[in-house]
């Protein structure tokens, strides 16, 4: 598990390190292979058996080792694809070759710190690599602030609400600390394993005021409605491989202690409790998040609104609860971890080409970037929900145990979103799409409107690793449409078990 | 022999303490004044943590003393007052609602607290003042946060609400393991130390460090 911890650490400090010269990019995508490699032999054996590590501060079972591969995944695929985006935007004048430096060992830092929030054994640590997370991707969203101004808004507004908010996920903290001492006195009365096993003796009501405080904690970092106004502006604003990263497995991880949390208040408050609490919140963010991406006339803001709706549809799988409902949830964080990142990948590529990020002025991708476009088009198609995709069958499954629940309100409320969601994000896209591309060369002759267009062409470099990234992330998306494979279907089985669900 | 803590209620003078100096927030007009505040509020809070280890007389309470007063009462201070001087901004503090009104509020929220927590459900060896003040110096650090325009305003009142988390977790636990307390100040250290590298971003892109200024971003 060490070596997991300690890669990106030191690809950080040598990205730092070569920041002058021109091999930051190879360094950062060395640093994510080599992860890669050593995560896969941590992550196999804790999805069997549960390990420890550093005198019992780090802890790693199936679910851990799950966000884990999601978190590894991920930051392979954007250290891929941050290689042409940052040449890219190199070239447009928009960066400098140390801020490339600074760019990706700030990226490494990041994934760090997501890593250490996977494999925290202990409340206060997962926290400080929380905060922590919060503080690096600001950095990131901020990065060239001087070029970028709207970005500085971003960030600022940022770090100040998830700093706020996470406050409170620490006043949570402490107040189950206060009811764990009681239990068991202050040795190891913070650790997951430990509470765990006392979690039916801790004092009822003291747990429901600290998972409220936790709740409304992570719940802002993991973008959940009404405290997601930060959302929106960061991942718009952000470089689209960080987009991706923040959108894709950011707010998981913050998902991620809000589901331990309930592992260790369920005993003693029952089940009724924390997941109506989580239906709540689900609902009120799926809700929310479809009037604005209705009305959304940004494609990264619409994007950044469908994460919302997605981490939405998370919490009301999650709040459902059972073996049916975690499982979807559990299904729906990989599904989405996919879809996303795909998107904001080619978004990246697409503000690249035309300049704008506004929707009306985005034509016919499809007929100017062929492979692109369809790719885009899976990805839309799979966040909107549309069957055979993965994000379909992972909602399927929340709907089908809420029907064995008998939720029938929540049923409907849901749906009448989804169909909300569906058509704006289809027709946000389809206007993309579809349609003659005003950049392209007229048929005969004169180029219609395209010459200010001409600095924005694609280096041919980014367009060969960004299409590889998105061409497998598109394949897992129709895989997991059609089937799920058995090594995802136990990993799930497993981490719902270690969630201390029968 | 630690009698005199007991019989001059020293406990409750300091919170009483951390609370006024939360409460003078509302008050105060020059940022410079706002930072000193903050500075006697922390020093407050090392005195207050340093009290409770004569009494527990455990060892990682004096750490944790010494530690909140170097980060808390001196590093940040500095920090902060060297961003005021960078910033070259007018130092007044600009709230959006008058001082009698800000602090007429801030009454009423110690007053909430205190009708809520009466009851409460913690049961700690510690006077229940401090518990309670905790909770007040977090919520008049929020209203701070939310009724001033200036960037660095919001950073105080940031780290307000913060000296009221730490009161309270030494109120109901008395404190955090070693470890975990110092990774919860570096991680406070850092984002003030980025807050402020953001707020000085503000101030020259924008050419004011007024927070009126970020609203392009909406929808």
């Amino acid at each position: 598990m060490l070596p997991v911890l300690i890669i990106p650490l030191t690809t950080a400090l040598a990205c730092y390190a070569l920041r002058r010269t021109r091999w930051t990019g190879y360094a950062g995508l060395a640093g994510a292979v080599s992860l890669t490699v050593f995560s896969i032999p941590a992550v196999v054996s804790s999805i069997s058996s549960p390990m420890e590590g550093m005198g019992g501060m780090l802890y790693m079972d199936a679910l851990s080792a799950y966000m884990m591969s999601l978190v590894v995944f991920l930051s392979l695929a954007s250290a891929v694809y941050s290689i042409g985006y940052l040449e890219h935007e190199q070239k447009a004048g928009l960066i400098d070759r140390k801020g490339v430096g600074r760019y990706f060992a700030l990226l490494n830092l990041f994934v760090f710190t997501m890593l250490l929030v996977t494999v925290a054994n202990n409340l206060a640590l997962m926290w400080i690599a929380i905060e922590a997370t919060t503080i690096v991707s600001a950095l990131l969203i901020g990065l060239g602030v001087t070029k970028r101004e709207l970005a500085i808004e971003a960030a600022w507004k940022y770090i100040i609400l998830c700093t706020v908010g996470i406050t409170f996920a620490l006043l949570g903290i402490f107040i189950t600390y206060y009811a764990s001492t009681a239990v068991i006195g202050t040795l190891g009365a913070l650790n997951w394993t430990v509470l765990k096993s006392i979690a039916s003796q801790l004092n009822p009501a003291t747990m429901k005021l600290a998972f409220i405080f936790v709740l409304v904690g992570y719940g802002t970092k993991a973008g959940l409605a009404p405290v997601h106004n930060w959302l929106p502006d960061a991942h718009s604003q952000a470089p689209s491989p960080i987009s991706a990263l923040l959108s894709g497995i950011l707010l998981n991880t913050a998902f991620y202690g809000i589901m331990r949390f309930v592992s260790i208040v369920q005993p003693s408050t029952g089940e009724m409790f924390t997941g109506s609490l989580l239906i709540i919140f689900g609902l009120v963010s799926i809700g929310i998040s479809s009037i604005f991406i209705l009305v959304q006339d940004n494609y990264k803001r619409l994007l950044a609104y469908s994460s919302i709706e997605h981490m939405g549809i998370i919490s009301l799988g999650f709040g459902i609860g059972g073996p049916a409902g975690m499982y979807g949830a559990l299904l729906h964080i990989l599904n989405h971890a996919l879809s996303k990142p795909l998107m904001f990948f080619a978004s990246g590529r697409i503000q690249a080409r035309y300049g704008t990020t506004r929707i009306e002025k985005v034509n016919g991708v499809l007929s100017s970037m062929p492979l692109l476009g369809i790719l885009t088009f899976i990805g839309a198609l799979s966040l909107s929900g549309a069957p055979p995709f993965n994000i379909f069958i992972s909602e399927f499954t929340i709907l089908m145990a809420a029907v064995d629940r008998g939720l029938w309100f929540v049923i409907g409320t849901f749906l009448f979103f989804a169909v909300m969601v569906f058509y704006g994000i289809l027709s946000g896209f389809g206007r993309m799409l579809f349609g003659a591309d005003q950049k392209a060369p007229h048929p005969w002759g004169q180029g219609v409107s395209g010459s200010s267009g001409e600095n924005k062409t694609e280096s041919g470099f980014w367009t060969i690793c960004s299409n590889a990234v998105m061409i497998v992330m598109a394949m897992l998306i129709v895989v997991l449409g059609l089937t799920i494979p058995d090594f995802i279907d136990s990993t799930i089985r497993a981490s719902i078990q270690a969630l201390g669900v029968k | 022999m630690k009698n005199w803590i007991h019989v001059f209620s020293v406990i409750d003078f300091i919170s009483a303490g951390i609370l006024l100096t939360a409460v003078a927030m509302n008050a105060l007009r020059r940022l410079e004044s706002c930072v000193k505040a903050y500075s006697l509020n922390s020093w407050l809070l090392s005195l207050l943590v340093a009290m409770t280890a004569l009494v527990v007389g455990e060892t990682h309470l004096y750490i944790a003393s010494l530690v909140t007063f170097l980060s808390k009462g001196v590093i940040i201070p500095v920090f902060l007052r060297r961003i005021v001087k960078q910033m070259k901004v007018t130092h007044e503090v600009e709230p959006y609602i008058s001082n009698a009104m800000s602090l007429t509020i801030s009454g009423i929220l110690v007053a909430i607290v205190y009708g809520s927590l009466k009851q409460g459900i913690f049961v700690t060896g510690f006077s229940r003042n401090v518990l309670q003040i905790s909770i007040a110096v977090i919520f008049i650090g929020l209203f701070i946060m939310i009724t001033r325009k200036k960037a660095i305003t919001q950073v105080i009142g940031l780290l307000f609400m913060e000296n009221g988390l730490f009161l309270a977790g030494f109120s109901l636990t008395y404190g955090m393991p070693t470890l975990i307390e110092l990774g919860v100040l570096f991680d406070m250290l850092m984002g003030v130390i980025i807050l402020g590298i953001f707020a000085i971003q503000i101030k020259r892109v924008f050419a004011s460090a007024d927070l009126d200024k970020l609203t392009t971003l909406k929808g």
